[in-house]
């Protein structure tokens, strides 16, 4: 498994339900085409060095995501249909990642983010806690499949 | 005479720069940080030679590729102002 990073500029004048549907479309996306979401930044409403599609503004996301190839073209595809996406770009970061070891990232980056909140949500964490475990070794025993 | 032709010679010498990536290891070179980019690129937005900024081969190839990265996705201007 390959580890990308893309970092998409969509239309910094969309309302905030229709922002979330988009990226939601994405990220779904990710998850169809065998993909791991490890990190899904979203920096906001950046200037731009030159104007693109006449607008002197964009709203910056960045993914880091696991997956392979025709993730990669699918998404851009998806990209290049969608005109609310001025602009993309896909940089790979590591020729060869275990899919194990990003979604342990994903728990380390949770239980971080947890931490951070106060602690009278203790009976939401230890649920949250549950359901990550389960997930994980379902998507495993699926890559486990795969290989054989 | 020919001390003194070294002398003249001399004069043009300038300080040798050190590379600012292999002093500092823990500077690194991403495209996602235009700031840190700053330096390295002219007003106009072009990339400034090595034999001016004195970074060596390496990381003057890393840097590069990373200027041209954040032009792609605008964090940098392909064609700066004219000011």
């Amino acid at each position: 498994m390959r580890r990308y990073e893309t970092i998409f500029i969509a239309d910094p004048d969309l309302q905030e339900d229709a922002r979330k549907n988009l990226f939601d479309k994405f990220t779904n996306l990710l998850a169809q085409e065998n993909g791991i979401l490890v990190d899904f930044d979203d920096w906001g409403n950046r200037k731009l060095a030159y104007e693109i599609k006449k607008k002197a503004r964009g709203h910056y996301v960045c993914m880091t995501y696991g997956g392979n190839g025709a993730l990669v073209s699918e998404l851009e595809r998806n990209f290049r249909l969608d005109d609310k996406i001025m602009k993309f770009m896909t940089v790979l970061l590591e020729k060869d990642v275990n899919p194990s070891d990003l979604e342990q990232e994903i728990a380390a980056a949770a239980e971080s983010k947890e931490e951070a909140k106060p602690a009278t949500e203790n009976t939401e964490k230890a649920t949250e806690d549950v359901e990550a475990d389960t997930t994980e070794d379902t998507e495993t025993a699926d890559d486990a499949q795969e290989e054989n | 005479m020919a001390f003194q032709k070294k002398n003249t010679k001399k004069r043009f010498f300038q300080r040798r720069k050190v590379c600012r990536f292999c002093a500092d290891s823990t500077l690194e070179i991403d495209y996602k940080d235009a700031k840190a980019l700053r330096p390295f690129i002219t007003e106009r937005g072009k990339i400034i030679p090595r034999r001016i900024t004195g970074t060596c081969a390496k990381h003057q190839r890393k840097l590069s590729a990373a200027i041209k990265q954040a032009r792609t996705i605008a964090f940098l201007p392909y064609v700066g102002k004219l000011s």
